[in-house]
């Protein structure tokens, strides 16, 4: 069995979207079928590949051309998605046949470009596209930091929202939300306390709130199934075989303290089996410096330890390190055909 | 080198005639050294005799760091503060404790992110209108997230359209938005990504409203002794490279020199903070 997926995380600024296009061009230009997403709202992948700005959530095929340098006259297979929530909602209405339940303004806010709502909604796109079975292989580019952890608790968060707690609300409001639910009056009574939540909710964001907000559960609810296809994506990255992952670091940055953080916070969702990439390193280019001044001495010594100090802690915490070079262009293209150069050299098996 | 302390505390000790603003939100793309800057702020800011508390929105700080330069660090928790908050309007601590342990709440919470940032900014501009000395620096998330933090009050603004919350938000904003209380700066570093994504940013707090912002240029390797005082052919090829870059993204950033920030060559984060530290009162 061949692996489905291989994420890319780390802290901010590190180069995880430019490795991640790296990475899916790479394995392209071996003949596999890719799909590049990307969840950082900032969107980088859209500038590294040259994308149009548009939150439509369609994918777009990166044309062979814009690598030419790398690929050659091969064909190659590399589509790229930039993730919109609202479009993921959208689909999900259209697989339940609940577009017009979900058809809410509370949902609609949420699920704006910067509602706050792309964490959960990626869990849901990615599984959506690795049922889909239209690629051999999903690169995922993630969010920076703690956004990462909000990504993989996704899941879990999406569970305990359909929690059967839930249920009660709609028997409180005597809405019926399916065939085999039974909503009773006396229920609502006995319900342990959701009346007196909701009406506690009334006094702070006023009655008309409490009803749309009643009505954009319920439009979620009946979508449930789509949203917890989302759990057996959170299953699957426990499986060694079923994934790689990729935890990026910069010399440029002395943050190896947060790598290892994101480390252990992800230990508790993903399996141990990852790499991590040292990016940036500047390693001949420093030994070949012979400083002219006591200043350009005391820059070449800083740079030299910093490098040294995170190649140090990374052998230490990490099994397999990989470094990347520093990509001195100024074209976002050039650095990603340098890095999957380097990519090919070690070719990590999927 | 000159010793930064000495150098900050003797020469920045007027800010009387500088607008101080109660809020200094530092965001921009990841890696750009939001947290250095943040910090270097706050240094200065406390240097200059100002009464001034440091918080970050989205990471754990490091307290080791924050204690060696002594800057008071702001400890918020979301769950904590939106208890009290909605305690107070309902006039009860018990019930709003009550609510947000129930399974309903709490996933709820968790399952908008906004929600709980928009609480925080609450309480963060709470204690700014209860405390006229107050300065506070926000570490701020980077820009996707920043304007998830923006936009959230805007967004629960149209949820709720009426009611106490609402009222809170108009208040909010009245406050955000008034005159010389919020700058926001934009750090970037002297890349084309760096600076495009700081482009955006700010193209984007606009069409929110927020007019206060600057821009500033981070680790420039060109502006570093060693290199602004080297002629190229006693520099070596891939550093010529790099100053060749930063010097076409600063033509384009077009920023005053005092905007423009050197690379410091240490290793050690409280070092480059308190070399920086003199340098942020272009920024205030």
């Amino acid at each position: 069995m061949s692996k489905r997926i291989e994420i890319f995380c780390g802290t901010g600024g590190v180069g995880k979207t430019t490795l991640a296009t790296a990475r899916a061009l790479q394995l392209a230009t071996c003949g596999k079928k890719i799909l590049l997403i990307t969840i950082d709202p900032a969107k980088r992948l859209k500038e590294v590949l040259s994308l149009p700005d548009d939150d439509s959530g369609q994918v777009h095929r990166v044309p062979a051309q814009q690598f030419k340098e790398f690929c050659g006259e091969r064909e190659i297979h590399l589509d790229a998605l930039l993730m919109s929530p609202k479009s993921t909602m959208e689909r999900m209405g259209k697989e339940q046949g609940t577009l017009e339940d979900l058809d809410n303004p509370i949902i609609k806010i949420l699920t704006r470009p910067n509602g706050g709502m792309n964490e959960i909604m990626a869990t849901i796109e990615v599984q959506h596209y690795l049922k889909s079975g239209d690629y051999d292989l999903i690169i995922l580019d993630t969010p920076p930091g703690k956004h990462f952890i909000d990504f993989l608790v996704s899941s879990k968060k999406i569970n305990s929202f359909f929690d059967k707690t839930f249920i009660e609300i709609f028997k409180y409001v005597g809405k019926s939300i399916g065939k085999s639910e039974k909503t009773g009056l006396f229920q609502m009574v006995v319900s342990s306390g959701v009346k007196k939540l909701l009406s506690y909710l009334g006094k702070v964001t006023g009655a008309d709130f409490v009803d749309t907000f009643i009505d954009a559960i319920i439009g979620l609810y009946k979508t449930k199934d789509s949203f917890l296809e989302a759990l057996r994506f959170q299953e699957n990255l426990k499986i060694k075989e079923f994934s790689n992952w990729f935890l990026v670091t910069s010399v440029e940055q002395q943050k190896m303290e947060e790598a290892q953080e994101m480390r252990e916070g992800a230990l508790q969702f993903m399996h141990s089996d990852s790499y991590l990439g040292v990016n940036k390193c500047l390693g001949p280019h420093l030994s070949d410096w012979n400083p002219s001044s006591r200043e350009q001495q005391t820059l070449k010594d800083s740079m030299r330890d910093r490098e040294n100090r995170l190649k140090e802690a990374a052998g230490k915490s990490f099994d397999k390190v990989l470094e990347f070079p520093v990509v001195l262009g100024a074209s976002p293209n050039q650095h990603v055909i340098e890095l999957a150069r380097a990519f090919q050299d070690y070719d990590p098996p999927v | 080198m000159k010793d930064p302390i000495s150098n900050s505390s003797s020469q920045h000790s007027t800010p009387s005639n500088k607008l101080i603003r109660k809020l200094y939100v530092v965001t921009g793309k990841g890696g750009v050294g939001k947290t250095s800057l943040a910090l270097s702020m706050a240094l200065h800011l406390k240097n200059s005799g100002r009464k001034v508390f440091y918080n970050s929105f989205d990471h754990t700080p490091d307290h080791q760091l924050l204690k060696s330069l002594d800057i008071p660090y702001l400890d918020l928790d979301i769950v904590d503060s939106a208890k009290t908050y909605m305690g107070k309007k309902l006039k009860s601590q018990t019930i709003a404790s009550w609510i947000m342990k129930t399974p309903f709440f709490h996933s709820l919470f968790n399952m908008i992110p906004g929600l709980g940032m928009m609480i925080l900014l609450g309480q963060i501009i709470e204690l700014l209108e209860d405390d006229p000395e107050l300065t506070i620096v926000l570490d701020s998330p980077a820009s996707g997230h920043a304007l998830t933090m923006f936009e959230s009050s805007h967004n629960f603004r149209d949820m709720f359209k009426t009611g106490l919350i609402v009222d809170d938000i108009d208040r909010m904003h009245r406050f955000i938005y008034g005159e010389g209380i919020l700058k926001t700066v934009i750090a970037c570093l002297p890349t084309q990504m760096a600076l495009t994504e700081g482009t955006e940013l700010l193209e984007s707090l606009k069409e929110l409203k927020i007019e206060d912002i600057q821009l500033v240029s981070n680790d420039n390797y060109h502006l570093t002794p060693g290199v602004s005082d080297s002629s190229e052919k006693d520099l070596p090829n891939f550093l010529i490279k790099k100053v060749e870059l930063e010097k076409e993204v600063s033509a384009k950033l077009n920023l005053q020199d005092n905007l423009l920030l050197a690379h410091i060559p240490t290793i050690h984060k409280k070092e480059v903070i308190e070399a920086l530290s003199p340098s942020m009162e272009g920024l205030l």
